[in-house]
C-alpha cells in the first residue's frame, strides 16, 4: 500500500505549480515543500538511534534543562493558527470589493463634476454633490451590512473552537509528570493510554495493545495497532509512529516525541491548507463580468453623447459634465443593496436548513457546481463500525445498520445465534459508559475498540463475565459447571482450529461441503468491504479441567483445537441513511459525484455501491475482467463507466491520463489517497469543463483560452480533507464530526452532518442564481427611462424631464422592495432536473438580458414617462413644439416673462414648479411601468399565468412602491424637501397603457419562446 | 390564499374609488369658478390617505401569511421554505426505508 508515496508524481506537479506561481511571492516555495510527503525517518531508526538523535534517555527522559532549551528553540507544541485577517481589512474588503467599486467610481465622478461646476459657475447646482454623497452612503451602508452578516457567521465558527487545554504525561529526569501539551518538546518521553489525544508525533518504543484512531488523518474507520517495530517504509503506513492530534482508543504506549507543532504531519497539512490561495467565487466572477458589461454600456453612451454635445456646440467643460452625468446615470445605485440582501436572505434560509455559509458569495456556488468530490468516512458514512452481516446456520443474515434502528432485523430464534451472541459478548472488552440507560443502544457511548463496540451494540450484552484470562484473541470463561472456551479472530485462523460446526444449535462434523460454504460466505462478506470475524467455542470437559484449573497462557496447557465453529460476523462503517437519496438527486441534477477517500479500495467500492456513487449495473475494468474471465489489460477501459483508482496508481499518472480518467468515467472512486493527492484530484476536476463543453475544438487551444473550468465542491470532515476543501470552489465541512482545521478551510458547514443538506445547497444556489438574473433585469430596466430624459435635455434642449433626486427615489426607494422580492420567487421548472450551468456560457448577465432590459422594456418605459411629461407640459400650456429648444430661456433666472403656446407669461419660479411637477409625474410613471416590469420579470420562460402570483413579498412590494410614490408626491413639505409636487389623479394614468403594453409585449415574447424552442426569439432574447 | 388576495385587491379598488371622487369633487367644485385654480389641499389629503391605505394593506398582506402559518400549522403553509423542508423530511424517511434493501 503505497499510501502517499507519490514523490515522483509530486515533482511533476511541483514544476507545474512553479510555472503558475513564479511571478508570485516567494511563499510559493514553502508551499511546494509542504506539498511533498512527510520527511519523517525515525521509524526506520532503532530506538537507540532515535534517543541519540534527540539526546534523550529511554528510561529517564529529557532533563528539565534540555527540555527548556528545546522549548526555547522549537517553540511551543501547538499549531500556528492560520493568519487571521484583521477586522479592518475584512471591512475594507466589503467596502471596496466587487460591485462597490462601480459605485465608488460613480461617486468620485460626481464629486469631480461638482468640482468642475463649482469652479466654473457662480451658483453650481448641488445635484452632483448630493448624488456623490448618496452613492458613497449607499456603499458604506451596504458594506457595513454585509460585514456584520459575515461577522455573525464567523462568530458561530468561533464557537466550534475547542478551548480545553490538552494535557500530556511526560517522563523527565525519570519522573512522570502531567504537563500542558504545549510544553512538550522533541525528545520527550511520552506515555499515552486509551482515550488520550496523542500530544505530538511519537516514535513508539513500547506498547501494550495500543490502538489509535487515524480516521481524521487517513480516513481509515478502523483503529490501527501501534507497536515498536517498523512495518513499512512509509511513515504514514508504519506502525511505530503515532500522529499528533489523533486519538489513542485503547491500550497504552510509550514513545519519543520526534516532531512538535507545525512540523508534525498534522501541522504540515494545516499549514499547507492555510497557505493555499483560493480563487474568486463563481458569483464574484459573474458580478465582475456584469460590471464590465455595464461599464461598457455607460462609457459607450457617455462618449457618444460627449461627441454629440461637442458637435452641437456645447463647451468642453459642459460636455465633460454631461459625460460624467451620463456615466453616473448608468450606475444602478440600488443593485448593490439588492444583490447583498438577496444573498443574505438565501444564506439565512440555508442556515435554517442547517447549511451555514461562511462567506455570502459562497451561497450561490453549490448551484453552479458540476462535480462533488466527497470524502467517505464521516461524510458518506456514519464513522462508527456496525455489524452488518452474520453467517450462521449456513445462511447470511443481515443486521440493521440504519442510524435510527428503523431497518428490519433478522431471525434471532436460532440457538446458534444465542451461542454466537454469547461468544461475541464474552470475547469483548468494550463496555457501555455509565449513565446512559435512557438512550437507545446505538446512541450510547462505548469505551473500547471500534469493532468490539460494534459487536457489543449488536448483541445487546446481557451475560456476565466471571473470569477472564487474556490469550491473544482467545478468552475462556467459567460457567456454572464447566469452563467454556470461546475464541474470535480472523475467520481462516479460527476455521483451522475447528473440527465441528454448529447448525441449528447442534454440533456437526465439519465436512468439505461446509468448508466451501464457509469460504463462499467469507468471500462474499469480504467482497462487500466488510471486516469479517470468526467465532468458535468449546465446552471444556469437567474431568480434564476441574474447578480452579490453572490455565497458563504463556505455556498453553489446555486444548485450543478441535473447537466448534459457530459463525461469522462482519462489520462495516455503514453509509448514512440520507446519502443514497442525496447522491441520486445530485445525479439527476447533472452533478458528478466522486468519492475520494484514504480508506482501502474494497471498502470504498462497497460504500460507493451502497450509496449509489457507483450505480447498480455499472462495472469497473476489474469487474468486466472478472466476468469475462480475461486479464485486466485486455479490457477496453472505455467499456467501464465506473472505476476505482488506488493512490499508488494515481501517483504514476500524468496530468493527461488523469484528465482522461475524469473525462471518460462517470463514476469514480479514489482510494488510499493522501491529503496532497486529494488536492491534485480537485485540481484535475477543476480543469474539466473546457473539454466536456468544447470538445469539438482543439483541446489545447481551449486550455489556453479558459484556464478555469468546472466548479468543484469538496465535502469532508478530516484534517486530511482540508487542503482539498480549501482548494475547491466550495468546501463543505461537517459541523458535528468535522475537525477544526477542516471547518476553518471550508466555505460552508453542514451543521447536522447530513449529506442531504448539500442537495438543499444546490437547489438554493440554482434558485438564487436565476432570481438574481430576474432582480438585475428588473433593476436595470428602469435605467433607460432615467437616462433618456437627460439625453433629450442635451440633444433637443427641452426642460429637464427627470431630476437626480427623483432618479434616486426610484433606484433606492420604490425599486428596492420589488427587486428584493424577486429573490423569493419560486423556481419556474424543476431546477434539480437541469444540468449545472456552464460557467463559460451561462452568465449571470449577458447581452440578451441587457438587450431586453435596456433595448426593449426600458424603451417602452421611457416612452411612458415622456408621454406623462408632455401631457403635463401641454396641460400647463407648453405644447411640445414650443418645448424643443426652450432650455436656455427656461433655465435662465433672469427671464421672468417666458411665453407658452397660448401666450401666457411664466416667471422662473412658476416654470420650475411645472418642471418639478413633471419630474414627479415622470417618477410616478416609472413606478407604474415598473409594476408591469416586476410581473414580467417573475418568469424568464413561463407565462405569469402559469407561474401565478403566489409570491406575497412581491405583492407587498407592489403595494409599498405605490404607497411610497403617493407619499412622496402628496406629503406636505415634499415640495421644499425633495421638490416633488402633488399630481392630479388623471396624471397617474398616463403611463397605464405603456404598462399594459409591456406586459402584453413580454407575454407574447415568452409565448413565442415557449412555442418555438431553440428559435430566433430564444437565441436573441432568452436571458 | 387566493380569496384573501381577491379580497385585498377589491378593497384596494374600493379605496381608490372613494379617494378619487373626493379629489375629483374638489376639482369639479372649483373648476366652475376658475379653471386655473386647483384644490391641491384635498388632493393632498386624498393622496396621502391612498398611500396610507396601500401601506397598511401591504403590511397586512405580509402579516397575514405569518398568522395563517401559526394557526393552520405547517402542512398547509404556502411558503416555499416550509414545503421544501417537508420534502426533505419525506425524502429522508424514504431513503431510510430504501436503504436496507440497498445494503446487499
Amino acid at each position: 500500500m503505497g499510501y502517499g508515496r507519490s514523490d515522483s508524481y509530486r515533482v511533476a506537479t511541483t514544476q507545474d505549480k512553479d510555472e503558475k506561481e513564479s511571478p508570485k511571492k516567494k511563499g510559493g516555495k514553502d508551499l511546494d515543500d509542504l506539498k511533498k510527503e512527510v520527511p519523517i525517518t525515525e521509524h526506520k531508526m532503532s530506538v537507540e538511534e532515535v534517543c541519540r538523535k534527540y539526546n534523550t534517555d529511554i528510561v529517564q527522559g529529557l532533563t528539565n534543562a534540555k527540555a527548556a532549551e528545546y522549548l526555547a528553540r522549537d517553540g511551543p507544541n501547538a499549531l500556528t493558527p492560520p493568519p487571521t485577517t484583521p477586522e479592518w481589512v475584512k471591512f475594507c474588503r466589503q467596502l471596496f470589493g466587487g460591485f462597490s467599486i462601480l459605485l465608488w467610481i460613480g461617486a468620485i465622478l460626481c464629486f469631480l463634476a461638482y468640482a468642475i461646476q463649482a469652479a466654473t459657475e457662480d451658483e453650481p447646482a448641488g445635484d452632483n454633490l448630493y448624488l456623490g454623497i448618496v452613492l458613497s452612503a449607499v456603499v458604506i451602508i451596504t458594506g457595513c451590512f454585509s460585514y456584520f452578516q459575515e461577522a455573525k457567521s464567523s462568530k458561530i465558527m468561533e464557537s466550534f473552537k475547542n478551548m480545553v487545554p490538552q494535557q500530556a504525561l511526560v517522563i523527565r529526569e525519570g519522573e512522570k509528570m502531567q504537563i500542558n501539551a504545549e510544553q512538550v518538546v522533541a525528545g520527550d518521553l511520552v506515555e499515552v493510554k486509551g482515550g488520550d489525544r496523542i500530544p505530538a508525533d511519537l516514535r513508539i518504543i513500547s506498547s501494550h495493545g495500543c490502538k489509535v484512531d487515524n480516521s481524521s488523518l487517513t480516513g481509515e474507520s478502523e483503529p490501527q495497532t501501534r507497536s515498536p517495530d517498523c512495518t513499512h517504509d512509509n511513515p504514514l503506513e508504519t506502525r511505530n509512529i503515532a500522529f499528533f492530534s489523533t486519538n489513542c482508543v485503547e491500550g497504552t504506549a510509550r514513545g519519543i516525541v520526534v516532531c512538535t507543532g507545525d512540523r508534525t504531519v498534522m501541522g504540515r497539512i494545516a499549514t499547507l491548507t492555510s497557505g493555499l490561495e483560493t480563487g474568486k467565487t463563481p458569483i464574484a466572477k459573474e458580478i465582475e463580468h456584469f460590471i464590465h458589461i455595464i461599464t461598457g454600456v455607460a462609457v459607450f453612451l457617455g462618449v457618444t453623447f460627449f461627441i454629440l454635445s461637442l458637435i452641437l456646440g456645447y463647451s468642453w467643460l459642459e460636455a465633460v459634465i454631461f459625460l460624467i452625468g451620463i456615466i453616473v446615470a448608468n450606475v444602478p445605485e440600488g443593485l448593490l443593496a439588492t444583490v447583498t440582501v438577496c444573498l443574505t436572505l438565501t444564506a439565512k434560509r440555508m442556515a435554517r436548513k442547517n447549511c451555514l455559509v461562511k462567506n455570502l458569495e459562497a451561497v450561490e456556488t453549490l448551484g453552479s457546481t458540476s462535480t462533488i468530490c466527497s470524502d467517505k468516512t464521516g461524510t458518506l458514512t456514519q464513522n462508527r463500525m456496525t455489524v452488518a452481516h452474520m453467517w450462521f446456520d449456513n445462511q447470511i443474515h443481515e443486521a440493521d445498520t440504519t442510524e435510527d434502528q428503523s431497518g428490519s432485523s433478522f431471525d434471532k430464534s436460532s440457538t446458534t445465534w444465542v451461542s454466537l451472541a454469547r461468544i461475541a459478548a464474552l470475547c469483548n472488552r468494550a463496555v457501555f459508559k455509565a449513565g446512559q440507560e435512557s438512550l437507545p443502544i446505538l446512541k450510547r457511548e462505548v469505551a473500547g475498540d471500534a469493532s468490539e463496540s460494534a459487536l457489543l451494540k449488536c448483541i445487546e450484552d446481557k451475560n456476565k463475565k466471571v473470569a477472564e484470562i487474556p490469550f491473544n484473541s482467545t478468552n475462556k470463561y467459567q460457567s456454572d459447571k464447566h469452563y467454556l472456551l470461546v475464541m474470535k479472530g480472523a475467520p481462516e485462523r479460527i476455521l483451522d482450529r475447528c473440527s465441528t460446526i454448529m447448525m441449528q444449535g447442534k454440533e456437526q462434523p465439519m465436512d468439505d461441503e461446509m468448508k466451501e460454504a464457509f469460504q463462499n460466505a467469507y468471500l462474499e462478506l469480504g467482497g462487500l468491504g466488510e471486516r469479517v470475524l470468526g467465532f468458535c467455542h468449546l465446552f471444556m470437559p469437567e474431568d480434564k479441567y476441574p474447578k480452579g484449573f490453572a490455565f497458563d497462557t504463556d505455556d498453553v496447557n489446555f486444548q485450543t483445537d478441535n473447537l466448534c465453529f459457530v459463525g461469522l460476523m462482519s462489520m462495516i462503517d455503514p453509509p448514512r441513511a440520507a446519502v443514497p437519496d442525496a447522491v441520486g438527486k445530485c445525479r439527476s441534477a447533472g452533478i458528478k459525484v466522486i468519492m475520494v477517500t484514504g480508506d482501502h479500495p474494497i471498502t470504498a467500492k462497497a460504500i460507493a455501491k451502497g450509496v449509489g456513487i457507483i450505480s447498480e449495473g455499472n462495472e469497473t475494468v476489474e469487474d468486466i475482467a472478472a466476468r469475462l474471465n480475461i486479464p485486466v489489460s485486455q479490457v477496453n477501459p472505455r467499456d467501464a463507466k465506473a472505476c476505482v483508482i488506488h493512490g499508488t496508481d494515481l501517483k504514476d499518472l500524468t496530468q493527461e491520463q488523469m484528465d482522461d480518467i475524469l473525462r471518460n468515467h462517470t463514476e469514480i472512486v479514489f482510494a488510499r489517497t493522501s491529503p496532497q493527492q486529494k488536492l491534485i484530484i480537485v485540481e484535475g476536476c477543476q480543469r474539466q469543463v473546457l473539454y466536456s463543453h468544447a470538445n469539438n475544438q482543439n483541446p489545447k487551444l481551449c486550455g489556453l483560452l479558459f484556464c478555469q473550468g468546472a466548479i468543484v465542491a469538496v465535502t469532508g470532515d478530516g484534517v486530511n480533507d482540508s487542503p482539498a476543501l480549501k482548494k475547491a470552489d466550495i468546501g463543505v465541512a461537517m459541523g458535528i464530526s468535522g475537525s477544526d482545521v477542516s471547518k476553518q478551510a471550508a466555505d460552508m458547514i453542514l451543521l447536522d452532518d447530513n449529506f442531504a443538506s448539500i442537495v438543499t445547497g444546490v437547489e438554493e444556489g440554482r434558485l438564487i442564481f436565476d432570481n438574481l438574473k430576474k432582480s438585475i433585469a428588473y433593476t436595470l430596466t428602469s435605467n433607460i427611462p432615467e437616462i433618456t430624459p437627460f439625453l433629450f435635455f442635451i440633444m433637443v434642449n427641452i426642460p429637464l424631464p427627470l431630476g437626480t433626486i427623483t432618479i434616486l427615489c426610484i433606484d433606492l426607494g420604490t425599486d428596492m422592495v420589488p427587486a428584493i422580492s424577486l429573490a423569493y420567487e419560486a423556481a419556474e421548472s424543476d431546477i434539480m432536473k437541469r444540468q449545472p450551468r456552464n460557467p463559460l456560457r451561462d452568465k449571470l448577465v449577458n447581452e440578451r438580458l441587457i438587450s431586453i432590459a435596456y433595448g426593449q422594456i426600458g424603451m417602452i418605459q421611457a416612452l411612458g414617462g415622456f408621454f406623462a411629461y408632455f401631457v403635463i407640459m401641454a396641460e400647463n400650456g407648453f405644447l411640445p413644439s414650443v418645448l424643443v429648444g426652450i432650455r436656455l430661456n427656461w433655465d435662465d433666472r433672469s427671464t421672468n416673462d417666458l411665453e407658452d403656446s397660448y401666450g401666457q407669461q411664466w416667471t422662473y419660479e412658476q416654470r420650475k414648479i411645472v418642471e418639478f411637477t413633471c419630474h414627479t409625474a415622470f417618477f410616478v410613471s416609472i413606478v407604474v411601468v415598473q409594476w408591469a416590469d416586476v410581473i414580467i420579470c417573475k418568469t424568464r420562460r413561463n407565462s405569469v399565468f402559469q407561474q401565478g402570483m403566489k409570491n406575497k413579498i412581491l405583492i407587498f412590494g407592489l403595494f409599498e412602491e405605490t404607497a411610497l410614490a403617493a407619499f412622496l408626491s402628496y406629503c406636505p413639505g415634499m415640495d421644499v424637501a425633495l421638490r416633488m409636487y402633488p399630481l392630479k389623479p388623471s396624471w397617474w394614468f398616463c403611463a397605464f397603457p405603456y404598462s399594459f403594453l409591456i406586459f402584453v409585449y413580454d407575454e407574447i415574447r415568452k409565448l413565442i419562446l415557449r412555442r418555438n424552442p431553440g428559435g430566433w426569439v430564444e437565441k436573441e432574447t432568452y436571458y | 390564499m387566493e380569496t384573501i388576495l381577491l379580497f385585498l385587491s377589491s378593497l384596494l379598488v374600493c379605496v381608490a374609488a372613494v379617494t378619487d371622487p373626493n379629489a375629483q369633487d374638489g376639482k369639479d367644485g372649483k373648476k366652475v369658478e376658475n379653471p386655473f385654480v386647483y384644490d391641491y389641499d384635498s388632493l393632498r389629503i386624498g393622496g396621502l390617505a391612498f398611500a396610507v391605505v396601500l401601506f397598511t394593506l401591504g403590511i397586512l398582506l405580509i402579516l397575514s401569511r405569518r398568522c395563517r402559518c401559526s394557526i393552520n400549522q405547517k402542512p398547509r403553509a404556502p411558503g416555499d421554505e416550509e414545503a421544501q423542508e417537508e420534502n426533505l423530511i419525506v425524502s429522508k424517511a424514504a431513503a431510510a426505508a430504501k436503504e436496507t434493501p440497498a445494503e446487499n
